[in-house]
């Protein structure tokens, strides 16, 4: 009950960041941001160079951080905490816990190992235990189901691997989504219209373990173009890169399209037919903008979601990416790597949806973010 | 427009770079020997491992006193070149090799065994395999007595009191019995010699009067402090001198309660190895068996564990036996996708696929190649049926779902790669075991009469239930035939449902289902393995059934000079009484040490044959479904791997547990073809 | 007789032939997959161990899976499952995106901000452990039922659509016809629903019809952890990859799940694109 109202206090607060007067705003966001500089500086170089990063950090962000990104952080800190209270309380409310096994386990020796990791049987209890790990002791805790290895040491090799991949798998569905999507909008309702509209359906309706296996069969066993699976070379990137961007690429292709459809019928774009000017200016110049607008809405937690991994791909290529520690955190209950995996995620989100809507002011000058 | 083109160009320039740079990072020398393992290890410390992942691996970086030999698995010296046995097959004394040493230089001693015995038994290690070495002396008190006085003495007293508060005059039974199995009564007690504690756990339904209860809470206080002072006397003595201890730096003195037929295959398994002190009490964490920590003793050392890509073996050069080695480097990768494994394999960048690494679906096809390897297992896959629920309490319906199942279809044309029928739960191949008659076969005429003898003529009136399974493939395909099976020949209405690991497992524990599936792999090759499994609030029993004679039978078979001494009670109910009597005078009269041990040997699995026949003749607390095969597939250039064993006394055996040390494997670049057993 | 926008829109579509095509076929699809089992009497859970893999032929027109089950019968009965979650989930997101979006994109400032910044805390969230509790919530009263898992979806699915139209909405309310309508008095909700949302029905039809197959992959996806339902088209796609292989390939228990799955979903498009011209506010003409 207290858990509930403390989430719901929780919440509240969050909405609430929004009012923040602006001088409070530049005060508290700084002081926030020297936290989280001081307590990520502490992973990588110890207290004495994460105190001093912090002051300056703090200093930095007084004089000269931007509103829009100090209400952010604002906004990220309290969100964070409230994120990591809110997912121990359903990974405490789901069944199992990390200590359970094929074969029976003793009470003592349960009791034993909750003792020795830190994971008491009460939520609220290691939600204590996990804040101060964090702030005081500045680590994200033991994994328990991969023994010897704290969390951070289990995500510091794998993000940058699923950000490689990811940042391909982008750049790659951006390309090709885009491509078709402009294209098709151009030439609505013709056969090439259809024709990529059906190509990009091809890619959407396909899960990506199909699409996978299918390339795995074809461009290796058949062919012998590819290795089948492993990580170490640009070769071994082609097809679990594709096998991501595919699906993210019929989706861009079929916003775009639509967005360009829009886009080509308001009077802004008329009037610069009606000008003259040549088409080709007439799409770069005013129509592309306003095409990119859900594309862009649509990539920023798209984006977020390539770059921290899929689980699908990875185990189906075995690329050591972070991706397969979201699905295990929560399969075996291994509640610190839950949690540092979705600190990473919640991150990485803020941080598109902050280019999000800097993109959008740029896009469309007309558009008021509030944070402008 | 230049301006945007020229940034796109500059994000996808520096975005290529962050993928060099990370692919740069990553290496791999190739190891000259690739396997698949199902799974990352989860831990190489050996007394915390419980898998065959990890189990794969510490076999190659640790050894024994002794190991199994790569072509008969029988136990062979390692650590130690030899040992003696006293006539009453109580103490061994084993002379460790002078040659054995650390991977970091230090000498091995006897020393060294001492304190991995100690640690593997220490309450405070947690270590889930302790209970398979508590043969030895001292190690189960040291290992649980402490916990159980204090669950004796603190929370039990307190449950007592409250139970007797509840009601002002005599205790009703449902009360009773809550109190018995919240408070894990019976394993608490375990072994208790305590009379009227004893007369307690086998009492029949009935009341408790208050007075009774002053007197339980006397005898479990005294109780509390009996073990209390066998845990202090282990603590004092175990692993110092006495249980395990050295006699010098060479000579290891180990004591055990009851002579054990198979206590030299269980010192070349994982929770005998010798751990090193000095390297684990130098870190904090759990991580000692990490590349940079670690110190082994084996013939591979641990040269780099990436997690999710491989973990990389060398040949270790401090081995004693090093000149036997013939395999420089092995890589074990971590594949959880059994298709992908399946393809590394066929594009040659793997040379082993154990058994589970790759899709069981297709064994049937696979099996027509060459380079497949099947053969029968110590594994069984059985349905656990829900005795508390209704209406499976009653034996007569689960006699009707046991004989409702066609099992040859789920193995022939389901399974099909020579898996068997199972009609009991012990799997065929164990030496010197006779199995027990049983009560299953397919007789769908005999079902529909005892289930109408339930109660349910022609299934009117049985209530829709479930089989649970946990989410894979194979199990879904046995379940949706079992379901089937049962809907069609007893007219009754099942669904079988899926949940996920550990949803599955919950649900399971607490008794929350009604069918649920259940596989056991034998620890070692003995009857006792599986029937342990069944006995009385026993972990991993699972089913709430309970049967005071098995238990007894399963006491009896691990002690049997006990039972010799008092065999009445058993001999009342067995159902082979005139056998076990003979056997048990034979060894009464037999003052001759080693034909009475064999003769005991026999007697003991006799009682273990009674257990069985309870399980499957007249109780069937489970739905035994089939026996499983293990199949590998691997390289012709493999060489040193047997899929066939050939004993000291010249007679052929299946391999069955999937052993292959890779110790005696070796890569031949020009293989002949393979035979069965090259 | 002047005619309302709805009757405009509804004669749009129909002279709109591949939407019409497209109807056509998902009606079909769809009766089928609701009528054609009971009325043929097909048990998709019939196993005939001994009729297993068998090639389609008269007998069994989509041929038998790996238990001799008939394929046809399960691809009908597993469209049930698929459709029903496909556009149960999408039409619960739907609802709550675009209400969601359109509010916060419309009054923008503050109340967007604090309103998007709730939506970005909603997707930190690890969404595994809501499906497990969803499941689990209903795991003993509906064993392989779909409710659960729309709902789970649903729930997940309406994040991306409320920052889709709000974006969209962000654009609009700057612009003139809107500024006009303000001035003129009208009031927030006549606004919103009168000129704003017409302008995002587009976006939102053709995120709509982009969001079933997703919603149908990622119930694949949940069956193959084990927290999906049993008999769906992404659950039989996956069990028909298992078998093709190079070892073998029993391509019919892939094939016909795939092309159902393929059809419907191509059809839902044509529909849906027609109903975005047809709703499309500026091509009154």
């Amino acid at each position: 009950m207290i858990e509930l109202l403390a989430l719901l206090f929780g919440l509240a607060t969050l909405a609430a960041t929004a009012w923040c007067p602006p001088r409070l705003t530049r005060v508290l966001g700084s002081l926030l941001f020297a936290l989280m500089v001081g307590v990520v500086s502490r992973f990588a170089f110890g207290v004495h160079v994460a105190l001093l990063a912090a002051a300056l950090a703090a200093v930095l962000a007084l004089r000269f951080f931007p509103p829009l990104v100090l209400r952010r952080v604002v906004f990220l800190v309290p969100a964070l905490v409230l994120l990591i209270f809110s997912t121990t309380l359903l990974m405490y409310r789901a069944p199992g816990n990390p200590f359970a096994n094929e074969r029976a386990t003793s009470p003592q020796v349960e009791a034993a190992l909750r003792a020795q990791y830190g994971v008491p049987k009460n939520a609220s209890a290691f939600f204590g235990i996990y804040m101060r790990r964090l702030l005081v002791e500045g680590t994200l805790g033991p994994s328990i189901k991969v023994q010897g290895r704290t969390v951070e040491e289990l995500i510091a090799p794998a993000f940058p691997v699923s950000v490689a991949l990811g940042l391909l798998a982008l750049i790659l569905s951006v390309v090709i989504g885009l491509t078709l999507g402009i294209f098709a909008g151009l030439k609505k309702n013709s056969l090439a219209d259809h024709v990529s509209m059906a190509l990009a359906l091809f890619g959407v309706s396909l899960p990506s373990f199909v699409l996978g296996a299918g390339a795995m069969i074809v461009f290796s066993l058949w062919l012998g173009w590819l290795p089948v699976a492993g990580w170490g070379s640009l070769r071994h990137l082609v097809m679990p890169a594709f096998a991501l961007a595919l699906p993210n690429a019929a989706i861009i292709a079929r916003l775009a399209r639509s967005g360009m459809i829009e886009v080509m019928q308001q009077d802004f774009v008329r009037t610069a037919r009606a000008k003259g000017l040549p088409e080709s200016w007439v799409i770069a110049r005013h129509a592309m903008r306003g095409t990119l607008i859900p594309v862009v809405s649509f990539l920023g937690p798209a984006a977020a979601a390539i770059m921290t991994g899929s689980f699908v791909v990875e185990v189906l290529f075995a690329v050591p990416g972070m991706g397969q520690w979201f699905v295990k955190g929560a399969i075996n209950r291994d509640y610190s790597v839950v949690l540092g995996t979705a600190i990473v995620y919640f991150g990485m989100i803020i941080l598109f949806n902050l280019l999000v809507d800097l993109a959008y002011s740029w896009l469309d000058p007309r558009v008021r973010s509030s944070d402008a | 427009m230049l301006r945007t083109l020229i940034s796109a160009f500059l994000v996808i320039v520096a975005s290529l770079a962050v993928v060099g740079l990370t692919l740069s990072a990553s290496t791999g020398r190739r190891a000259e020997l690739r396997f698949v393992n199902s799974t990352e290890p989860k831990t190489l410390d050996p007394h915390l491992i419980t898998g065959e992942p990890e189990g794969r691996i510490a076999e190659a970086i640790f050894e024994g006193l002794t190991r199994l030999d790569a072509q008969s698995l029988e136990p062979v010296p390692g650590v130690a070149e030899s040992w003696e046995i006293t006539p009453d097959g109580k103490t061994y004394t084993f002379h460790i090799r002078t040659g054995a040493r650390w991977s970091d230089g230090h000498p091995l001693t006897a020393q060294d065994f001492t304190y991995a015995w100690r640690r593997l038994q220490d309450p405070s290690l947690g270590a889930e395999y302790a209970y398979i070495m508590q043969m030895v002396r001292y190690s189960e008190a040291f290992n649980t007595h402490e916990a159980q006085a204090s669950a004796l003495e603190g929370p039990i007293q307190n449950a007592l009191h409250e139970l007797g508060h509840s009601s002002p005059g005599a205790v009703p039974d449902k009360a009773v019995r809550d109190f018995v199995s919240k408070q894990h009564l019976d394993a608490v007690l375990k072994g208790t010699p305590n009379a009227a504690l004893r007369a307690f756990l086998l009492r029949g339904p009935g009341e408790l009067t208050q007075g009774e209860l002053g007197v339980l809470a006397t005898e479990l206080a005294r109780e509390g402090q009996r073990r209390r002072a066998l845990y202090q006397e282990a603590k004092l003595h175990f692993g110092i001198d006495g249980g395990v201890y050295a006699k010098d730096e060479h000579t290891l003195i180990v004591e055990l309660v009851a002579p054990t037929p198979y206590f030299l295959a269980l010192t070349a398994f994982y929770p005998a190895y010798p751990v090193p002190r000095w390297a684990i009490e130098k870190q904090t964490g759990r991580n000692w068996f990490l590349p940079a920590n670690i110190v082994s003793n084996g013939a591979f050392r641990l040269a780099e564990w990436s997690v999710g890509s491989r973990i990389h073996l060398e040949r270790s050069d401090t081995y004693w036996g090093r000149s036997d080695v013939k395999l420089r480097s092995a890589d074990a990768l971590p594949l959880e996708n059994q298709t992908t494994g399946l393809n590394l394999y066929l594009t040659g960048e793997v040379d082993w696929l154990p058994q589970n690494t790759y899709p069981a679906e297709l064994a049937q096809d696979l099996r027509k190649r060459p380079d497949f390897f099947i053969g029968p297992a110590l594994i069984v896959y059985y349905y656990r049926i829900n005795v508390t629920r209704k209406p499976f309490d009653d034996v007569r319906v689960r006699k009707a779902l046991n004989l409702a199942v066609d099992r040859d279809v789920i193995t022939r044309e389901v399974l099909g790669v020579g898996q068997q029928s199972a009609f009991r739960l012990v799997p065929p191949g164990i030496r010197g075991y006779t199995p027990p008659d049983t009560g299953i076969s397919y007789d769908v005429a005999q079902a529909q009469k005892l289930l109408a003898d339930a109660g349910f003529p022609g299934g009117r009136g049985f209530p829709k239930f479930g089989i649970l399974y946990n989410t894979l493939e194979t199990h879904k395909k046995i379940a949706e035939v079992i379901a089937d099976q049962l809907r069609r020949n007893l007219n009754i209405d099942v669904s079988a449902y899926n949940q996920e690991w550990q949803s599955y497992q919950q649900s399971t524990r607490s008794l929350d289902y009604d069918l649920s599936r259940a596989a056991w792999v034998g620890d070692y090759e003995d009857p006792n393995t599986f029937l342990d499994l069944f006995t009385t609030n026993g972990g991993n029993n699972q089913t709430g059934w309970s049967n005071l004679v098995y238990d007894r039978l399963l006491e009896a078979a691990g002690n049997v000079e006990e039972f010799v001494a008092a065999p009445a009670f058993i001999l009342q109910h067995a159902s082979r009484a005139p056998e076990l009597e003979r056997l048990a005078d034979a060894v009464r009269l037999n003052k001759e040490a080693p034909s009475r041990l064999k003769v005991m040997a026999e007697l003991r699995l006799e009682l273990l044959g009674e257990a069985e026949r309870i399980l499957v003749h007249d109780e069937f607390p489970i739905l035994p479904v089939y026996f499983y095969v293990i199949g590998d597939m691997v390289k012709p250039k493999v060489k040193g791997f047997y899929t066939k064993l050939r004993g000291s006394d010249g007679a052929t055996r299946s391999n069955l547990r999937d052993l292959h040390p890779l110790r005696s494997i070796y890569i031949d670049e020009h293989p002949s073809p393979r035979d069965g057993a090259p | 007789m002047r005619k309302s926008p709805l009757q405009l829109a509804l004669q749009r579509v129909l002279r709109n032939r591949m939407a019409i095509g497209g109807a056509s076929l998902l009606i079909a699809i769809t009766l089928s997959c609701v009528l054609l089992p009971p009325l043929l009497g097909l048990d998709p859970n019939h196993t005939q161990p001994s009729l297993r893999n068998e090639a389609p032929s008269a007998r069994f027109i989509f041929g038998t899976d790996t238990l001799g089950r008939d394929v046809f019968a399960r691809v009908l009965v597993g469209g049930r499952t698929s459709l029903l979650v496909g556009i149960a989930a999408t039409a619960v997101s739907i609802l709550v995106g675009v209400t969601y979006g359109a509010v916060a994109g419309f009054y923008g400032g503050k109340v967007d901000e604090a309103m998007m910044r709730l939506v970005d805390f909603l997707y930190g969230l690890p969404y595994m452990f809501l499906v497990i509790l969803i499941m689990l919530m209903f795991s003993e009263t509906a064993r392989g039922d779909a409710l659960p898992v729309f709902l789970a979806l649903g729930l997940v699915q309406w994040l991306t659509m409320a920052r889709i139209v709000r974006g969209q909405v962000l654009t609009l309310r700057h612009q003139e016809f809107v500024l006009a309508a303000e001035l003129i008095g009208a009031s927030d909700a006549r606004i919103l629903l009168r000129h704003v949302l017409p302008n995002v029905l587009g976006i939102v039809v053709v995120y709509g019809t982009l969001m079933v197959p997703s919603v149908i992959i990622l119930e694949s996806f949940l069956s193959f952890l084990g927290l999906g339902v049993a008999l769906s088209w992404g659950q039989l796609v996956a069990d028909g990859i298992a078998v093709v292989n190079p070892i073998r390939s029993y391509w019919w228990i892939l094939v016909w799940p795939s092309l159902f799955l393929g059809a419907t979903l191509l059809s839902l498009n044509f529909v849906g694109d027609g109903l975005r011209d047809a709703l499309d506010p500026k091509a009154r003409t």
